[in-house]
C-alpha cells in the first residue's frame, strides 16, 4: 500500500510491503488509483530503494530491547518507486493506501512502454526473469540511434553486452519482422586480445553456466529460452586482421590463437594516396595549425600522384634514391627511368626527399609551400614513427589480384558480421585502420543510402574521440554519431569513462548502458540520466548485469544477460563438437 | 559534623512530582516475612513463568462542554478519551513483545440528571473514521467531576484488564499448586476493590511520595544492590480500608549526584486485612521481582523517568497516545460536529 507518512507524488512514492510479501530493487510495480469521478489512473514504476526499520521506537539501541522481547515494535518494510509511466497521463498523485502490485504480463508491458514499441528486441532479463524489450526504432536510426556503454574494464562487460545486443538483434526476430534480416550487418573492432576471434565457435561452457543460473533461480527455462534466443554462436562471420610484418609474397594474418578463417587485409599504396588516408596517420594533427596545413597539402599532392592508374604501386620520375640512405634495397626502376614506390617506407623516403632534401635541402617549393623546416621535419618524423606498424598494412608490392583479394570489404556478400582485429597494432595504426574503415563505410553509405543498417562496435571511444582536441578519426566518429543514424550506420560505442569521450558522441546515443562504474565517475554529469540511487549502485554491479536506459522508459532498468553462447577465448571453443576425443584424434592421424 | 550535601532528584522538573516525596505515613506496617531487616538477593526467574503483562492506562480530556437537554436541564460535561493496554512479553526473551488491546474508548461525561444521547462524530474526510462517544453520568455536578469520572472509568478498565490477564492463583491458602505462569505488572498502586478479581497482579509505584519506613529502616534502601529487595511487609492504611503486601526493589545503582533512593521502586500486592501469614505466591513474586524489573528497567538517556518507567511501559504509553489520535484533529472534529448540529458552517 502506498504510504501516507511519506509524500506520494506522480513521479515517486513509497509503499509499505505487507508481511509475507517481498520486494527487491528493480522490481516493476503497478498502482491503480481512482479519481473522484471514478475513473482509474495507473502508475507504473520501478523500485529504486527498499528499507526496513523498527517502527515505534526512537533509539537505534532499542533494537536490543526489541530482540530481547521487552519492547514491542513492528518491522516496517517499505520501498520507493520511481514512476516510469502514468496512464492516462493525468499527473495526480497516488493516494495513501492504494494497493501496489508486481507488474507482470500486460502491466509489465505497460510499465516498460512496450506497447509503444512497434519493433522491439530483448535487451536482457529483469531481476524477476521477465524480458526487457528495447525499442528497435531507437536503435536503427528511425527515431533515434546509437548505443553507448560505459563501465570499468576488467570485468569484460562492455563488449559482452554489445555482442549480446547484436545477437539479440540478429537472431531475435526483430529483423525478420521488418524484412531486413539479409542486409543488416555488424562491424566489430577488436582492440584487446584475440577474444573476439572465436565468435563463430560455440562456447563449451555455456550449458554449464546457464544451467547453474537456471538452477539457482529455480526457473523452468534457461535464460536463452526466456529471451527467445538460440544458444548459438554468430553466423556468417568474417575475421579480418592486419598481415604480419616483413616483405614477401605470402600475406598471413598477424594473429596467434586462431590458425584458419582469418583473412588478412591490406591497403595498396595507391589506395592510400588516392583514398586520402594520410590524415588518419596523424591522430594529433589538430595540435598544430601548420602541421595540419602540411598534411593537407601532401595529401593533395599524393592524391594527384596516384590518380590515373590502378596498379598497387606509385611511380615517380623525379627521385633517384641514393643507395646509402635507403632502408629498402629492392627499389625498382621502371623502363622509362621512373622510380617505383612499392613500400610505405619508400613513400616516406620520397616525401622526405621532396620536402627536406631536394634543392640542397630547400625541398621542392611546390611541396614545401614555404612551410617552416621544423614543421616539415615534424611531419616526416611522425611518419617514420608509424612506419613499422603501417608498412605491412600499406603495400605497393602486390599483384592486382592480391590487392583485390585482401582489400577489406566489410559489406562482402554473405557476411553478416565482420570482426576487424586490431589488438596487435600500435595506437596510431589502430586509429588509422578504424578511421579509414569507418570513413570508407561512411562514404559508401552516403552514396548508397540507409537501407542496410550497419552496426559498428567500437570499444575505447575515449581513445578515438577524446573530449579534448580534434583528429580526423574523431571527425569521422562525430559524423557517424550525428549523421550516421540517418545513413544507417549505428555506433555501439563503449568506454570506461563517458566523461572522457566527446560529449556529442555520448549525447547522441539513444540507448545508454552502464555497467560497473567507478563511484567517482558515476557522479559526473554524463551519468545524470541515472537517478541517485542507481549511481550509487553502479559501483557494485556484477559482471553480467547492466543498467539500461532507453528513451521510452524514463528510468534505467537493471538487466542481466546470459553467458555468451559463442566462445570468447580459445579455451572456450567447443572444438570437440560433442564427439569423443579418440574420434578426433583419429581424424588428425588420418 | 558532616558538611551539607545536596543531591538531585532523578526525575525532570516538568513531571508533576519528584521521585521522592517524603510524606509521613500514618498507617500500620508489620513485618510479615521476617523481622530481620536486611537485603534479600534476587532469585532467577522460574521457567514456568512464561508471560509477563505490563498494564497501563492513559486518559485525555478532549473538550469541556455545557449541555442542555431536551427537558431544558443544563449541566457541565466533557468529551474524553482513554486507553488501557498491555504489553505481553516473555521474561526469558523467547518471543517478541507485543501490544495487546490498545484501543481508544471515548466517553461523554455529563452532570447527573441530564438526558444525553450517544454522540457520533462523522468525519468530513472518509479516511478518518467515526468517533463514538458513550454518555457516562458523573457523580456530582462539580466542574472537575467529568475529569474524575474519566479517570475512574479508565482505572476500572485497567483493573479488569490486569486481572483478566494474570494467572489465577490462590492468594490466601496454603497450597502453591497452581503454578505462577503469567504475572501482571500494573502501573501505579493497586486499585481498591481489585482483590476480589484475584490473580497475580503486582502494582509498581515509581515514586516514593510517602515515607513508609521509619528513620531506623530507611537506610537499607540506600544500600540495596540492583535486584535486591527488602523483606515483605504488611501495610494497612491510616483509614484501615486498604491492606497490601509491599516491598522495595532496587533497579539500578543511583548516580552519585542523585539522592540515594533514586533507583528504588516499591511493589505491592493485594493482602487480606488481617496479617496472619504470608501467601507463598507473594513471596514467589517478590523473589523474582528484582530480576524481572532489572531486565525491564529503562535507561536514563532514553527515558527521563528511568529506570522506574519500564521499557514496555514507555512503548505502551506511546502506542496509547497514538490510539487516541491527534488532539488537535479530535477537537477540530468536535467543533465541526457541534457547528453542524447548530446548522452552521464553521471554519475548523
Amino acid at each position: 500500500m502506498v504510504l501516507g507518512t511519506e509524500d506520494a507524488t506522480p513521479v515517486s512514492f513509497w509503499f509499505a510491503v505487507m508481511p509475507g510479501a517481498s520486494v527487491q530493487m528493480d522490481d516493476l510495480v503497478a498502482v491503480r488509483t481512482t479519481k473522484p469521478d471514478g475513473s482509474p489512473v495507473h502508475f507504473y514504476g520501478i523500485v529504486d530503494h527498499v528499507r526496513t526499520r523498527h517502527e515505534g521506537v526512537s533509539f537505534d539501541s532499542d533494537v536490543q530491547d526489541v530482540m530481547a522481547g521487552l519492547l514491542p515494535a513492528s518491522v516496517s518494510y517499505a520501498a520507493r518507486v520511481l514512476v516510469t509511466r502514468v496512464d492516462p497521463e493525468d499527473f495526480i498523485p497516488p493516494q495513501p493506501g492504494d494497493e501496489v502490485r508486481h507488474a507482470q504480463g500486460e502491466s509489465l508491458r505497460l510499465a516498460l512502454s512496450a506497447d509503444k514499441m512497434d519493433y522491439a528486441f530483448a535487451g536482457g532479463l529483469l531481476a524477476d526473469g521477465q524480458v526487457l524489450p528495447i525499442n528497435y526504432q531507437f536503435v536503427n536510426g528511425e527515431s533515434g540511434g546509437h548505443i553507448n556503454i560505459s563501465g570499468i574494464s576488467g570485468v569484460a562487460t562492455k563488449t559482452s553486452y554489445a555482442l549480446f545486443l547484436l545477437h539479440s538483434i540478429f537472431r531475435g526476430g526483430v529483423l525478420n519482422q521488418r524484412g531486413e534480416g539479409h542486409n543488416t550487418r555488424a562491424l566489430i573492432f577488436n582492440v584487446k586480445g584475440e577474444d573476439l576471434l572465436f565468435l563463430d565457435q560455440p562456447n563449451r561452457r555455456v550449458a554449464e553456466k546457464e544451467g547453474a543460473v537456471q538452477g539457482r533461480k529455480g526457473w523452468s527455462q534457461g535464460r536463452y529460452s526466456r529471451l527467445d534466443l538460440p544458444v548459438e554462436p554468430f553466423r556468417d562471420v568474417q575475421f579480418l586482421a592486419p598481415p604480419k610484418g616483413g616483405s614477401g609474397d605470402a600475406i598471413v594474418p598477424d594473429v596467434e590463437q586462431r590458425s584458419d578463417g582469418v583473412l588478412p587485409f591490406v591497403f595498396t599504396l595507391r589506395e592510400f594516396c588516392a583514398g586520402r588516408m594520410l590524415p588518419y596517420v596523424f591522430s594529433d594533427a589538430g595540435s598544430s595549425l601548420n602541421l595540419g596545413f602540411v598534411i593537407g597539402n601532401i595529401e593533395e599532392k599524393l592524391a594527384r600522384l596516384a590518380a590515373g592508374d590502378s596498379v598497387p604501386y606509385l611511380t615517380v620520375d623525379d627521385w633517384q634514391p641514393e643507395p646509402d640512405v635507403l632502408i629498402d634495397e629492392d627499389v625498382r626502376f621502371d623502363e622509362m627511368g621512373k622510380t617505383r614506390l612499392q613500400t610505405f617506407s619508400q613513400l616516406i623516403s620520397y616525401l622526405e626527399y621532396k620536402l627536406l632534401e631536394q634543392n640542397d635541402g630547400e625541398g621542392d617549393p611546390r611541396w614545401v609551400l614555404k612551410q617552416n623546416q621544423g614543421t616539415l621535419r615534424a611531419f616526416v618524423r611522425r611518419l617514420r614513427g608509424v612506419q613499422k606498424h603501417l608498412a605491412p598494412l600499406v603495400r605497393g608490392d602486390l599483384s592486382a589480384a592480391q590487392a583485390e583479394r585482401y582489400r577489406p570489404d566489410i559489406l562482402r556478400r554473405g557476411v553478416q558480421t565482420s570482426v576487424v582485429d586490431l589488438h596487435k597494432l600500435g595506437a596510431h595504426a589502430q586509429g588509422f585502420v578504424v578511421g579509414v574503415l569507418l570513413r570508407n563505410l561512411f562514404e559508401h553509405k552516403e552514396r548508397y543510402g540507409r537501407q542496410d543498417t550497419v552496426f559498428v562496435v567500437l570499444d575505447e571511444l575515449n581513445k578515438y574521440a577524446p573530449r579534448e582536441g580534434t583528429s580526423p578519426i574523431k571527425d569521422v566518429l562525430l559524423d557517424i554519431a550525428e549523421r550516421g543514424r540517418s545513413l544507417g550506420i549505428i555506433l555501439i560505442g563503449a568506454q570506461q569513462t563517458a566523461s572522457e569521450v566527446e560529449r556529442r558522441i555520448v549525447s547522441n546515443a539513444a540507448i545508454r548502458v552502464v555497467g560497473r562504474l567507478d563511484l567517482a565517475e558515476a557522479e559526473r554529469p554524463e551519468y545524470r540520466f541515472l537517478p541517485q540511487s542507481f549511481r550509487g549502485r553502479a559501483g557494485i554491479l556484477q559482471p553480467g548485469t547492466m543498467l539500461v536506459s532507453q528513451p521510452d522508459v524514463p528510468n534505467p532498468v537493471l538487466v542481466n544477460y546470459p553467458f555468451p553462447a559463442w566462445a570468447t577465448r580459445r579455451d572456450e571453443v567447443d572444438d570437440v563438437g560433442g564427439r569423443a576425443v579418440e574420434e578426433i584424434g583419429e581424424d588428425w592421424l588420418r | 559534623m558532616p558538611g551539607m550535601r545536596i543531591r538531585l532528584d532523578p526525575w525532570p522538573v516538568d513531571i508533576e512530582d519528584g521521585q521522592l516525596g517524603l510524606n509521613d505515613f500514618g498507617g500500620v506496617l508489620i513485618d510479615i516475612e521476617t523481622p530481620r531487616w536486611a537485603a534479600i538477593a534476587a532469585r532467577p526467574l522460574p521457567e514456568r513463568l512464561h508471560t509477563v503483562y505490563v498494564v497501563d492506562g492513559k486518559r485525555r480530556m478532549e473538550s469541556r462542554v455545557f449541555i442542555e437537554d431536551d427537558q431544558g436541564t443544563a449541566g457541565l460535561g466533557a468529551f474524553g478519551a482513554y486507553v488501557v493496554g498491555a504489553v505481553r512479553l516473555c521474561p526469558h526473551g523467547s518471543r517478541q513483545a507485543e501490544l495487546m488491546d490498545v484501543r481508544a474508548r471515548r466517553v461523554l461525561a455529563h452532570a447527573p440528571g441530564l438526558r444525553v444521547d450517544p454522540c457520533s462524530l462523522s468525519p468530513r474526510d472518509p479516511h478518518t473514521g467515526q468517533l463514538q462517544y458513550t454518555p457516562v453520568e458523573t457523580d456530582s455536578a462539580e466542574p472537575l467531576a467529568p475529569l474524575h469520572k474519566l479517570q475512574s472509568v479508565m482505572l476500572q478498565e485497567e483493573q479488569l484488564l490486569s486481572h483478566g490477564l494474570a494467572s489465577q492463583v490462590p492468594a490466601d491458602e496454603m497450597d502453591d499448586r497452581e503454578a505462577l505462569s503469567a504475572l501482571t505488572l500494573q502501573d501505579g498502586t493497586l486499585r481498591r476493590g481489585g482483590a476480589k478479581y484475584s490473580g497475580a497482579v503486582v502494582g509498581y509505584v515509581k515514586t516514593m511520595q510517602t515515607q513508609y519506613l521509619g528513620a531506623d529502616r530507611i537506610g537499607l534502601l540506600s544500600t540495596l544492590k540492583p535486584g535486591e529487595r527488602t523483606p515483605i511487609m504488611h501495610l494497612k492504611s491510616e483509614t484501615g480500608k486498604t491492606t497490601r503486601f509491599t516491598w522495595y526493589v532496587r533497579l539500578c545503582e543511583a548516580s552519585f549526584y542523585q539522592h540515594p533512593m533514586s533507583g528504588v521502586m516499591r511493589l505491592e500486592m493485594y493482602a487480606p486485612e488481617e496479617p496472619d501469614f504470608l501467601p507463598p505466591i507473594v513471596r514467589a513474586v517478590a523473589n523474582l521481582s528484582g530480576t524481572l524489573l532489572c531486565r525491564l528497567g529503562s535507561t536514563a538517556h532514553k527515558d527521563p523517568r528511568a529506570p522506574q518507567n519500564l521499557i514496555p511501559t514507555a512503548a505502551l504509553e506511546q502506542a496509547m497516545g497514538r490510539a487516541m489520535g491527534s488532539p488537535e484533529l479530535v477537537t477540530r472534529r468536535i467543533r465541526a460536529h457541534i457547528a453542524q448540529q447548530l446548522g452552521r458552517e464553521v471554519l475548523a
